[in-house]
Order: structure tokens, then sequence, then C-alpha cells
């Protein structure tokens, strides 16, 4: 009874949307190993499969039953459940009777804190059988999965991810008796359609263990790791037979693997004059239409073939790559009508058009927002260069940007705004840095994508955001906890980026100030009130920034105390910062921060002071300190010479006494220590130094 | 295969399998969804078998009869049974199989589609069937019509027609297709899709995006919705209501594809098709008892 089993369960579905799979199967996971744990039948490991019919979990070594309990009750004392000749009272039988055993069973002991002998009984609570137990749960487990776009079938009221048709429930070699919805559960399951075309007897499932050489065997791959790492061998071999290199796509792969039950890659070829459209427009229409990879040369350039999954083992007639190619050549047909269509007029002829397009209630139009942009980088660009030539190029960007919103292309496919602006701008013989600029503006996408590759690109996406930000802001759409529907914090975080790495001095109390004005009277807020709400919302970019560029946290909170609206400036004394990072000295300058800190907290000490009036050897020697780090400007000789003011401070601490009786001397060593706070400051607030 | 061939099948097959043939409904309208024989047949507790051909008409997408793979109208062959099969998407396949399609030769894959009306307040989810990567059919399991749940559950069927027929002749373009032959004494004469077509692609192309009366589409469509909800509020009539819904969406689509509608304007003119539409289906409800659609089983051939 109580050899352990694996446990099996499978749900067998109609296709199961690929982005629900993984989350199904874990959410089960979880739910069934909490379970099972509270049963006290806690299986060694449950693993999970899934393919797009299928969800199934197996537990290996459950065991065959609950462990038996053993529980003591303790009832009256001996002397009133025996009589004097040994033999049992009405009391003591009762005692018995309650719990279900011969008197013989009751024994007497004198239990932790009684004073005599009572009796006692040990009863065995036996643990029930898992199989019982899994009947029992496995339906509300099933029905309480989190089903996140749940549908109805058929007359019934149960909601699931799609419908269930199957269900095979083994525990050991014993079908387990559940019912979901009307489908009972057997010890047999159905494998690939085109499988059962010509077997129509469904599958069966001798054991657990069994279960993935059996699916197999009726055509299907279980378990989303093989897939995915046949279809990533037959890609690499198959792009390596066309003479070039897959265009590497980690969504793409997943998601072929999650849309198939037996992968197979075919190579399918489209006709070479559709790549005279831009490489972007390419792999975009065969990602998003076609589910298919590009293969590229090693120059980059894309070859006249695709790669796509098939979800049987061959392809016998051809018939499957020849359906492909006519799709994706019909496909293509439309980009390259799109692409011919949007090319006949200029681009800048849809400037007018954008009025019709929503940028937001409050902001206006497109053509609104563009007006913004032009004037934020027409501010910016005048601090940051000189040449009008320049500027002018600049401007021109600016006001080309948002344009292929309105073409049939990014209509087609959202995703390549931008892209196909700089690409129409190319054509039209736009100057490279114009055309690259407008292509550019969305970078960084994210984290992990560059900013522009050009000063030009940069400063459009920069203003491009901060207009987004700042707009957003003045008209209270701000970002609070989990919820940023605009991605406002992406955008400041691109904004933060690019001045971090092209090492820009303009300082986001002047950025703000900026866009606020250029923002005007649309603002629905006090700008005083959105400045700082900006403000705050720029130092936490800042502050993420530091941490995405690695530095320790000693290093950041400090830095950034000390200001952080001068990047360039924060940057320098974070890498300085962080030389000095494991240097003990600045661990006992933290301490001695802290109590400068507590000791003037209520004073307000001034700049000046009477030198002469100190006295002591340790504050003299601080005074000297105080001078020669006073007049360094060297970032590293300074910081050596703070590290250098942590002996002479402890000394300092345990020689003198700050609030002194002489309110003369009072206030000279507080102006010291005030000078010392300052001389940090310029570095950092190391009080925060941990 | 001739596309009156691919229809004539098809017929057989639903109607082998219990469905009433239906037959399209004589107004403009976007997809076979909007046929009342879905729209109406969807609602309510009594079952329902149904097939058809809808043409269906999407201004947006006319191409002036140049596009090989795109046409200002398309047939849809439409398939409702209700409430929907423990085997249905067996019966889709073989479906195909009655087609001529050979399953031992090709790949067929149930991808994720969930499908909305907003015009109609239906929703549904589902796939888009992809038979060697294309694109065949829309296969839906309605949840709401007309905003109303939907209980039992309908599954809903959607066969491009042009594009079967292309696909299964390996057309490259869809005025080639043969749609039948006409037989006389002087012998027989293939029609193609093209010389039953491509001028009339042309000319209605033209109408949607450069010569239709801006003015005029916006007065009718608030004529329409002033006389759907006359009907429906004055003398509780859905069926005539909702051909005014219709015309509304019709109307719409054309507004839409002339570029005369803002997109900040959109939602808000969708809306009042919905409700009018969301209105007819509210009002049959409550009259369905005395409603022709659907037939009860047993009472009047329906199975």
């Amino acid at each position: 009874m109580n050899a352990t089993r694996t446990f099996l369960l499978e749900l067998h579905c109609e296709e199961i949307p690929a982005r629900f799979l993984k989350p199904l199967t874990e959410d089960f996971r979880t739910a069934f190993t909490t379970w099972s744990s509270a049963q006290g039948i806690a299986p060694a490991a449950v693993e999970a499969f899934y393919s797009p019919r299928k969800l199934a979990w197996r537990a290996a070594d459950l065991p065959g039953a609950q462990p038996d309990q053993t529980e003591t009750q303790v009832g009256p004392p001996q002397r009133m459940c025996v009589d004097e000749d040994g033999k049992p009272t009405i009391q003591g039988l009762k005692f018995a009777e309650k719990w279900g055993v011969d008197f013989q069973a009751v024994r007497f002991e004198q239990p932790a804190g009684k004073k005599e002998p009572c009796a006692v009984v040990t009863l065995t609570k036996r643990g029930r059988p898992t199989v019982e137990l899994l009947a029992e749960a496995l339906p509300a487990l099933v029905a309480g999965l989190h089903v996140p776009k749940a549908m109805r079938w058929g007359k019934s009221d149960f909601e699931f991810v799609r419908p269930i048709r199957n269900i095979l429930c083994l525990f050991g070699e014993q079908v387990v008796p559940i019912t979901v919805d009307g489908v009972a559960a057997t010890d047999t399951t159905w494998g690939h359609r085109l499988f059962h075309r010509q077997h129509p007897e469904p599958v069966r499932i001798a054991s657990p263990g069994g279960y993935e050489a059996a699916l197999e065997a009726a055509g299907i791959v279980v378990s989303l790791d093989a897939r995915r790492a046949r279809i990533a061998q037959q890609l690499e071999q198959l792009a390596a037979e066309a003479g070039g290199r897959v265009v590497a796509d980690a969504e793409l792969l997943d998601t072929l693997a999650e849309i198939v039950e037996f992968p197979r890659i075919l190579r399918g070829d489209f006709p070479a004059n559709f790549l005279e459209l831009p490489k972007e427009v390419l792999v975009t229409s065969l990602r998003e239409h076609q589910k298919s990879f590009c293969i590229e040369n090693a120059m980059g350039e894309l070859l006249p073939c695709f790669l796509t999954a098939a979800n049987r083992p061959d392809d016998p007639e051809g018939f499957v790559k020849a359906g492909n190619e006519w799709v994706l050549k019909a496909r293509l047909y439309d980009a390259r009508f799109f692409f011919a269509e949007d090319r006949k007029h200029p681009l800048s002829d849809r400037l007018e058009k954008l009025k019709a397009l929503t940028f937001q209630r409050e902001l206006g139009s497109y053509h609104d927002k563009t007006g913004r942009v032009v004037a934020l980088v027409k501010a910016l660009a005048t601090r940051l260069s000189g040449d009008d030539d320049h500027i002018n190029r600049a401007l021109e960007a600016a006001r080309m940007a948002k344009c292929d919103l309105r073409t049939l292309m990014v209509g087609e496919f959202p995703e390549l705004q931008g892209i196909m602006g700089g690409e129409y701008l190319r054509h039209e013989g736009a100057p490279a840095e114009v055309w690259m600029a407008v292509k550019e503006q969305y970078r960084p996408v994210g984290a992990d994508d560059a900013i522009p590759s050009t000063p030009m690109g940069c400063l459009l996406s920069l203003c491009d955001k901060l207009d987004t930000v700042a707009g957003c802001f003045a008209v209270g759409l701000i970002p609070s906890g989990s919820k940023d529907p605009l991605a406002l914090r992406r955008a400041g975080q691109g904004i933060v980026r690019i001045l971090w790495e092209m090492g820009w001095e303009l300082s986001p109390a002047d950025m703000i100030g900026t866009a606020l004005a250029v923002v005007g009277a649309r603002a629905t807020r006090p700008q005083a009130e959105t400045a700082e709400a900006l403000l705050a919302f720029f130092r936490d970019r800042v502050a993420y920034q530091l941490e995405l560029a690695g530095f320790a946290g000693s290093v950041r909170r400090s830095a950034l105390a000390a200001g952080w609206t001068n990047l360039a400036d924060l940057k320098t004394r974070c890498e300085n910062l962080s030389l000095f990072s494991e240097d003990s000295r600045f661990a006992s300058l933290a301490q001695s921060a802290k109590r400068i800190g507590n000791i003037l907290k209520d004073e307000v000490p001034g700049d000046q002071f009477q030198a002469a009036l100190l006295v002591e050897a340790a504050e003299l020697d601080l005074l000297g300190h105080l001078h020669r780090v006073e007049a360094q400007h060297d970032l590293i000789v300074t910081l050596n010479n703070l590290a250098e003011l942590a002996d002479p401070l402890e000394a300092f601490f345990s020689s003198v006494m700050v609030k002194c009786e002489d309110q003369a001397l009072r206030a000279a060593r507080l102006s010291l220590l005030h000078r010392l706070r300052q001389a940090f400051l310029r570095v950092a607030d190391f009080s925060l130094w941990q | 295969m001739h596309i009156q061939e691919l229809i004539l099948r098809l017929q057989r097959f639903w109607a082998d399998r219990g469905c009433l043939i239906g037959q399209p409904y004589d107004l403009e309208k976007g997809a076979g969804t909007m046929n009342p024989l879905t729209f109406f047949g969807a609602l309510g507790s009594k079952p329902w078998n149904v097939a058809y051909v809808e043409p269906s008409r999407r201004p947006a997408d006319g191409r002036y009869g140049e596009n090989p793979f795109r046409v200002y109208k398309h047939l849809q062959f439409q398939v409702i049974l209700k409430p929907s099969p423990a085997r249905v998407q067996e019966l889709y396949i073989e479906s195909l199989e009655a087609m001529g399609i050979d399953f031992s030769k090709h790949d067929l894959r149930f991808e994720e589609d969930n499908w909305e009306s907003p015009t109609l307040g239906a929703w549904g989810v589902g796939w888009q069937v992809v038979l060697d990567g294309m694109e065949i059919s829309q296969f839906t399991y309605f949840q709401q019509v007309g905003g109303l749940d939907c209980r039992p559950v309908s599954a809903e069927l959607t066969y491009g027609i042009e594009r079967i027929c292309m696909f299964l002749g390996g057309y490259d373009n869809i005025f080639d297709l043969v749609h039948g032959e006409v037989k006389t004494d002087d012998g027989i004469f293939p029609v193609t899709y093209g010389q039953m077509r491509q001028r009339e692609e042309f000319e209605l192309s033209a109408y949607s995006f450069e010569h239709a009366d801006i003015e005029l589409h916006r007065t009718l469509f608030d004529a329409f919705e002033k006389e759907g909800w006359r009907l429906l509020k004055d003398h509780g009539h859905f069926l005539s209501a909702y051909e005014q819904a219709l015309k509304m969406s019709h109307t719409f689509n054309v507004l839409d594809s002339r570029g005369a509608v803002s997109t900040t304007e959109r939602p808000g003119v969708i809306k009042r098709v919905r409700d009018l539409a969301s209105g007819c289906a509210k009002a049959f409800l409550e009259h369905e008892e005395g409603a022709a659609l659907p037939v009860e089983a047993g009472k009047g051939g329906a199975k």
C-alpha cells in the first residue's frame, strides 16, 4: 500500500494559446505541490509538460497512502476508572467507548502536568490511500487554475482556457477516477491529429514513465525543451546549407516550439527581387505574418529564403513548403505595394495628416506633438552646438519624425515606426544625419537596446521622450506603483541613458522647465507641482541608471545625495568613489560624517571662523587637512585626502569637546566641522556610506 | 477546383451533418457573422445549425482589382453549430477532406486568434486555422453577441472561399480563379473570377476611396440610426431595426475608407452601431418565443 508510485495527469484540450501554456503548467505545479505537502504525500519532484493541445504533470515517488498518525487521548484518573478489584468502572468503560477501543487498550500513565496516573489511549489514524485523495482533490485543483482569458463551450457553464476533450490520469498503472466537466479520466490519450487520420483508436499509456515515448510514437514531442532543441538544431543546419546564418530571434524560437506538436523546420524561397525591400521590413513581415526566420550572409545581407516550422515530421510532396512560399509571396507582394505606394508622395506630405491622429486627448494630435518636439530640439540644440546648418538639419529631422505614422507600411507593421520614416527619407535623398536620426528616434527601446548611433539621433530621441514624459505629467498622467501604462519610466530611463552615455551637461531642472514651457497651456495642473514631480521622477531614473551601471550601493547612495543633476559629474564621482569602495578608512569616515551630521543638526554655523581660537592639537591637525582638501581640485587626490581625514577625525572626536562653554571657541569648532562637511559634499554624502 | 464546386461540396457536407443551408442576406455587410442567421441564431437557448455563403464587403481592402491577393468583396462560407459539439474540430477537418485536402501531405495548425466585432458587441475566442502556412478559416466559440452572453455557446466556422480555391489550385492571382463553366450548344466556356468581378472591384474601390459622397454618407449614417431606434423603440421590431444597424455599419466602413473618420471620432461612431445592434439583440431575446428564428428542435425541422 505504501510503496511510492508515479502520478501522471494530462489535460488534452483543443489548441491552447501559446502564451498561456507555461503559466498554466506552472500554476498547477505550484498548486499541486502545496496541496500534496499539506496532505503529507509530497512527491520527490513535479515535472511539467506542454504542447499546443496538452498540459501534463508527472510527480515522481508519491507515497501510496498518507502516513498513519498517532494521537494520545488522556482520560479520568486511574482511581475513577478501575475499582478496588481492578475491574473497570462505568466511567472507565465509557472512556474506552468514546475513543472506540476495548478497555484492554486503555493504559494508565501519569501524563505531564497531572498529579496522578490517568487513563490513556493511543489512537492510530490510518492514512488515506493517495488515489482517493487525488480523486477528491484534482477536479477542484484543475477548476481552480488561473485562466487569464477563460471561455465557455457547448452547453456547460464550466470555464477553462480551451475545451477539455480528454483526461489521462494515472497513479502508477491505476486510473484515478476523476471527472472534469463531464470528461472522465482514462488511461488513454490522443496523439498527433494527422497520426489519428490513420489510427482511429486512442493511445494507451501503460504507466507514467512511458508517457513521452508513447506520445512520440503517436507523433507528439511533449517536452517543450526537446522541441526547442530540435528546432534550434534544424535552423542552424538549414541556414548553413543555404550558405548563411539565422537572423537570431529568441522569442520567435520559443513561439515556434510552443505552436507545434512535432517540429520540423522547412526552408522556403522567395523571389530575389523582394530583397529591394528594407531588411527590417522583410524580417518583420516574415516574423509577424509567417512566424519565419530570415537568413543572412556574413555581411548581414538577407538571402532570398526563409525558415519556418511545420507541425508534422515530413513534407512528402513538398506541399507544405510550396504553401508557405505561396503565402509569403502574397505577404511580400503587399509589403512591396505599401513600400511603393508610400513613396509616391514625399514623407513630408503626411505632416498635415498628423492633425487627425491623436497623441493624447489633452496633449492633442501628433501634429501638435511634432511642433513641441521641434521647439525642444531648437531649445536644446543651441545649447549643444552652435552650428546653424547642424541645427537646421536637426529641426528637419524633428519635423519629419512622426510622418511615417500615416504611411501604409507603419499602418500594417506598427513596430516599424521610425524605421520606415528613416528609410523613406533615405530614398528621398535626405542627408544621412537626418534619416538616421528619424530611423533611430525610438532607441533605446529597452534596457538591452543601444542609444541612437548619432548625436542628432540622440537629441531627437531625447526631445521626443522628454515631451512625452513632461506632457503626460503636466496633464496628470503620472506613473504610480506598478501602474505605468504609457511606459513613461522607460522613456525617462531612455533620456537618462542618453545624457549619461553622451556625457551631455543638461540639467534636469532646465530640461523640465523648457519642456513644460513648451507644453504651455495644455497643462491641467500647476506648473510648479509638475516640475517638482518630474524632478523626483528623474532622480529615481538617475538612481536606477547608477544601479544599471553596476555601482555598489554605498557609492550610489552617497554620490547621489551629494547632487545628481549634473550627470557627467555624478558619473565621474561614482567611478572614482568605486576605486575606494574597499578602503576601510571610508567606513571610519562614514561614522565621523554621521557624527558631524548629528552635531550640526540644530546649528547654523558660519562659513568663516577665527582659526586662531583653535587650541587643541587634534583640531589644529584637522584644520591643516581641511585647508589641503579645500585647495584641491583633482577628484582622485581629493578622495585620497578625504581618506586621510579618517584618523584625524577620530582623534578629534576623542579629544575635543565641540560644544564647549566658551561660545567663541564653540562657534569656531562648529564652523570647522561645517566646512569639512561642505568639503565632503563636493564628492559624496559619506554619512550614507555603509 | 472551381469556386462553385467548392461551395457545393461545403453545402453538401454540412447539410449531411444536420445544418440548414441558408442564403446570403441581401444587405451590404463586412462578414457572414452579420447575417441574422448568425447574429440572432447564436442568441438564446435553442439549438441551431446553419451554413451559408456570404459575400462580404471590406471597402478599405479594395485594390481597384489590381492586387492579385486582396479584394473589396470576397466570399465567406459560414457555419454555425449551436451548441458547439464535442467533435467540432474533427468535423471541421473532415470538411476540409471533403474539399479534397489529403492530410497525409499537408500541415495544419490552429493558432490563437480571438475574434471581436466592436460594431456587433460580439466576441469569441478561437483560432485562425493555418494550412501549409496559410490562414484558411476562422474558428470561433462565441462568448457574447450584442453584448449578451451566449448560452449555450455556438461554434462559428468561417472559410475564405477564394483563398482556399487559390491555394488548392496554386493560383497566383485571384482573378484567374475559375468560378465555373457555362455549357451551351456552342461549347463549354469557363468563366473566371476576373470576368465576373474585376470591373466591379475597380468601380467599388474607386467609390470607396474617391467617389463616395462624404456628406451624404454622414447624413445617411445619422438617418439609419434614427430610423433603427424608432423601429426598435416605437414598435419593438428588432429585425427591421437590425437592418438599419447593418446599413450604419457599411456606411461607417465607406466613410472610414474615404478617410473621413478621425481616430478620436472612431470609437464613438462604432459605439453608435453597437448600441443599436445590442438593442436589437436584447429585444430579440425578449421576443424569442414569438420569433421565426431559430426553430425549436422537433417543431420546425432544425435538428
